[in-house]
């Protein structure tokens, strides 16, 4: 089992975002085939650099273990005569096996004795096994996007120019695509040799490495953190990237660390831009110093040793000048028209073809804010909140907007309260980001998403599978995300859709928009809590009564999980859906209890409890206090429990149906003003609940 | 010579020069006012059809939105574009691609050199590729793409294609700040050249540009093209739907086109490159 085999894939420079997805494909799919012919290694590792897919196996065996296998033939009772002799039966199929008739053996089965034959079939090759199904597994490999660059059609993401197939120190030729593998690999482009000798699989990870290719993205990542280690200045340290960590690990086939820096006078601007020309365009990591505020400083990842003359640091030295000269323009010159005199520009820029322009967009905002808080300082946000879509700045970074809307109105000297709001509207950008942090900031961020959710929804724009291309998804979890984070209990989503449905003219039914846009927002609901922790059934429990507020959903949520498993309570939750099957079925014919009419102690003893109960837990949800009115409500199990022990609640008589069907629609009621706990599971019980409810 | 005192006419005849030697028929310019060397027909046309093609050329390229008065050192209205055309592309174009930098003195191994994935596409002219844009220590020298479709139609063979920015080139070989600071010849500068034109055609198209004789040309010239296909006058046609190009970049530079338009024109003119390079691959085919 002491075997070695490298293959290595050679390519033209693969998108860095695409390496690590290729290289866990090309684990998998070679662990399948060993696994799929059982081959047993001691290590399986992939390799994936720019230039490069490629995997070691080591402590492999050199074939498949041979197998014996079981040939059955016709049954013992035609394979042999009275005498036990071999019957014709027997004897053809021994001459078929192509053995004496004396080595058939009978072979018990389910279904009686069968004469059969013990056969060794002979392992195969790992080689052979390797060389038929590599070519397999490199077609398999699936990228986001793919070319031609040959006559064979055969589309790939980037050309593929060499092939390296080693056994120990053995060459397996490989065929693929018009190339055959051998022992030759290619060394960096400037660093290495062209042409690269292995002389065993052994060999590749050091041979690579003498050549200025780190084969390993792990030894490559850790050159280069250590390296922006060393290189960062006295008392700075770097602005966590850890994206752009990755990206650059994975771009550089032997990556070194330099620090450039530069005019200090750039410091003027903002540093959220200076951050984002050097992250943007160039791939720089920022550097701050103790006290939080940039320095003229960058650390960027070269794809070489180092800079032996210098020249490399003055190049991206000069490079980033000329961006950051750029910038400097446009935060100049964009400050020379104020954002309120820009308002008018954006009824030229299209928002949608059917919601009409950015202009369109920010009057409709400006009304859902109005009607979501009386402070004007928000609607003075809603007003100026896309004008910043018009400056030189965001056309050239995108990823500024509102950032920039944000830092020109601070400018213009627009109190915090709008400007803040400005800065903040598009957070939370993804479910890692942070929430605006200011009030008017998070109604901002949400009149704005609602406003495109409800707008899309109505002209029947509405996200299908992988299809999303207002990205309303992101939109509406953006929406509860800031509704939950900053516990906007006042803001059912109902209000948040009616505001946003009173200034949009949909093409489709009003209320189908309605109900389909809280149909997409609970979703996001469901998601955003459970990401929480709360337990699904709980969720489903509380959702099912409806979701007014996201925070209250999930202060509901999280009582009801806190004490569903408890005897009484998972006793009344079988109860609760027994009273919810009788009602289901039944007509009420009164709308109240008359105590005069309850008959049975048990019944009269619930009554009793109930109406003493029902006012506590009332003050008790209107206090907020989901886990004392849930505690409350299962006191109930017991009287509940006595009450279907005692009395019939469909009988003949209907003044005492009516009566008993009305008293369990209260406490229904009741309950349904925290959950559906019928929705409970119970403990031990997963995916039992259709028999626990019948 | 020190690579530092090239000149920007030594750097072009240089890069010219190595491709000469390649195999490549060095063109000329086209003598219509393009965006990209794409746009020259012997790109843009050669590379449809099955027939291999080797071409080089300079093609300078009109950018109305980037002209800034002849005032800022690297945005340009007009820049120069080096071109070069591999069809099928050789299975070594990176590495003779590389090595045309050396041609022009660049020492590989003092720099930090690397391709990064840059995907060239043209709404106008229903053409994108595959390919990387070529960074030198951090600055774009190079778009490198594999064409895949031009004119809507599928390409075979691949062409290779490898589009050099000569200003920004010839700024970072000889270490000036600023492209007008380029010695055009030992005597001449880029801005004794070029400067005045920056300034006026900046000028024109930002701030005296016609807007409605602009919309009426673009008319007339659609009807022309739309006209010569019709006579199969395809490079003919081809031309029209160039002038339709330049003149939509113009109104854009212009402010006169709203969102909604934009994409509306982007069309019409896509709609032209797709029918040219329909027709002239049917008609080559008969």
């Amino acid at each position: 089992m002491k075997n070695r085999f490298l293959f290595e894939l050679g390519l033209e420079e693969i998108p860095a975002d695409m390496i690590k997805p290729a290289a866990e494909q090309l684990r998998a799919a070679v662990g399948a085939l060993l696994q799929d012919n059982a081959l047993e290694r001691e290590s399986l590792e992939v390799f994936g650099a720019p230039r490069r897919l490629a995997f070691l196996i080591e402590g492999i065996a050199d074939r498949q273990a041979d197998r014996e296998e079981l040939i059955l033939g016709p049954p013992k009772s035609v394979a042999f005569d009275a005498h036990g002799v071999a019957a014709p039966p027997a004897l053809g199929f021994a001459r078929k096996m192509g053995v004496p008739a004396d080595q058939l053996k009978l072979v018990p089965t389910d279904r009686g004795e069968y004469v059969g034959v013990r056969r060794l079939l002979e392992g195969k090759r790992t080689t052979d096994i390797l060389k038929e199904g590599l070519p397999r597994i490199i077609a398999s490999i699936s990228w986001p996007k793919n070319m031609y660059w040959q006559e064979s059609r055969f589309r790939f993401v980037r050309p593929i120019r060499w092939l390296v197939a080693l056994w120990n120190d053995e060459v397996i030729p490989v065929e693929f695509e018009g190339l055959t593998a051998g022992s030759t690999t290619r060394g960096h482009r400037f660093l290495g040799n062209s042409d690269v000798q292995l002389s065993s699989a052994q060999d590749y990870v050091a041979r690579l490495r003498e050549q200025f290719v780190l084969v390993d993205v792990d030894e490559r990542a850790a050159k280069i953190k250590r390296e922006l280690e060393q290189e960062l200045p006295a008392g700075c340290r770097m602005v966590d990237d850890p994206d752009l960590l990755e990206q650059v690990a994975y771009l550089n086939e032997y990556p070194s660390v330099l620090l450039g820096g530069f005019n200090p006078e750039f410091l003027k601007i903002p540093q959220e831009i200076l951050i984002t020309v050097m992250r943007h365009h160039q791939k720089y990591f920022a550097v701050v110093g103790g006290d939080e505020a940039l320095k003229p400083h960058f650390l960027t990842v070269l794809n070489t040793s180092g800079d032996p003359v210098g020249q490399i640091r003055l190049g991206h030295e000069k490079v980033l000048r000329a961006r950051l000269e750029d910038a400097a323009f446009f935060w100049a010159t964009d400050q020379k028209s104020r954002l309120e005199d820009r308002r008018p520009m954006l009824d030229s820029v299209l928002f949608q073809e059917k919601l009409g322009s950015y202009g369109a967009k920010t009057e409709r905002v400006r009304q859902i804010c109005g009607s979501l808080s009386k402070d004007e300082s928000l609607e003075r946000a809603a007003l100026l909140s896309k004008c910043d879509l018009v400056t030189d700045m965001v056309r050239e970074f995108p990823e500024l907007q509102g950032v920039m809307g944000g830092l020109y109105a601070r400018g213009e000297g627009e109190p915090e309260s709008v400007w803040k709001a400005i800065y903040e509207h598009y957070k939370p950008v993804s479910l890692e980001d942070s929430s605006p942090g200011t009030e008017n900031g998070a109604l901002l961020s949400i009149a704005d998403k609602i406003d495109t959710v409800v707008g899309c929804f109505g002209i029947g724009i509405i996200p299908s599978g992988s299809s999303d291309p207002f990205a309303l998804r992101r939109q509406a979890q953006g929406i509860v995300k800031v509704l939950f984070d900053r516990r906007l209990d006042g803001l059912t989503l109902a209000t948040l859709i009616d505001a946003a449905a009173a200034n949009h003219k949909p093409t489709r039914p009003v209320e189908d928009v309605r109900r389909d846009v809280l149909d997409f927002l609970q979703a996001r609901v469901r998601f955003v809590l459970q990401e929480q922790g709360i337990a699904v059934d709980a969720l489903n429990a509380v959702m099912a009564v409806g979701v007014d507020s996201v925070h209250k959903t999930y202060r509901k949520a999280a009582a009801l999980a806190e004490i569903r498993h408890e005897a009484d309570f998972e006793a009344l939750a079988i109860a609760f859906k027994r009273i919810k099957n009788i009602l289901a079925k039944q007509e009420i014919g009164v709308d109240r209890v008359t105590e005069s009419d309850l008959e049975h102690s048990s019944e009269k003893e619930l009554f009793a409890v109930f109406a003493k109960l029902r006012p506590q837990v009332l003050e008790e949800l209107q206090a907020d206090d989901y886990g004392s009115a849930l505690r409350r409500i299962a006191t109930l199990r017991n009287p509940v429990d006595r009450f279907f022990d005692g009395v019939m609640v469909l009988t003949e008589d209907s003044r005492l149906r009516n009566n008993r069907l009305r008293l369990l629609f209260e406490i229904s009621q009741l309950f349904l003003m925290i959950a559906d706990i019928s929705e409970i599971q119970e403990s031990g019980d997963r995916g039992n609940r259709e028999e626990a409810g019948a | 010579m020190s690579t530092q005192q090239l000149t920007f006419q030594e750097i072009v005849h240089r890069l010219l020069g190595f491709w000469m030697d390649y195999g490549c028929v060095v063109q000329q310019p086209y003598d219509l006012e393009v965006g990209a060397g794409t746009m020259h027909p012997e790109t843009f046309l050669r590379v449809l059809g099955p027939q291999p093609y080797k071409v080089a050329y300079v093609q300078p390229s009109r950018r109305p939105t980037d002209g800034r008065y002849g005032e800022n050192p690297n945005r340009l209205y007009k820049h120069s574009q080096l071109q070069v055309i591999l069809k099928p592309a050789p299975d070594d174009i990176q590495d003779v691609y590389l090595e045309s930098l050396k041609a022009i003195g660049i020492p590989l191994e003092l720099h930090d050199l690397r391709f990064e994935e840059d995907n060239w596409e043209s709404p106008t002219l229903g053409a994108w590729g595959i390919g990387w844009q070529v960074l030198l220590d951090g600055l774009e020298i190079t778009q490198f793409t594999y064409f895949q479709q031009a004119g809507g139609q599928d390409l075979m063979p691949i062409s290779g294609e490898i589009t050099y920015g000569l200003e920004r080139i010839a700024t970072f070989v000889t270490a000036k700040n600023s492209v007008y600071d380029l010695r055009w010849s030992p005597e001449i500068s880029y801005g004794d050249v070029r400067q005045r034109e920056e300034r006026e055609f900046s000028k024109y198209s930002f701030e005296v540009a016609d807007k409605r004789m602009l919309f009426e040309l673009f008319g007339l010239y659609e009807k022309e093209c739309l006209r010569c296909l019709e006579a199969d006058c395809v490079l003919p046609a081809y031309d029209y739907c160039l002038r339709c190009s330049h003149t939509f970049n113009l109104l854009d530079s212009r402010g006169a086109i709203s969102v909604t338009e934009r994409v509306g024109l982007i069309g019409r003119v896509r709609n032209l490159a797709v029918r040219v390079a329909s027709s002239y691959v049917n008609n080559h085919e008969e």
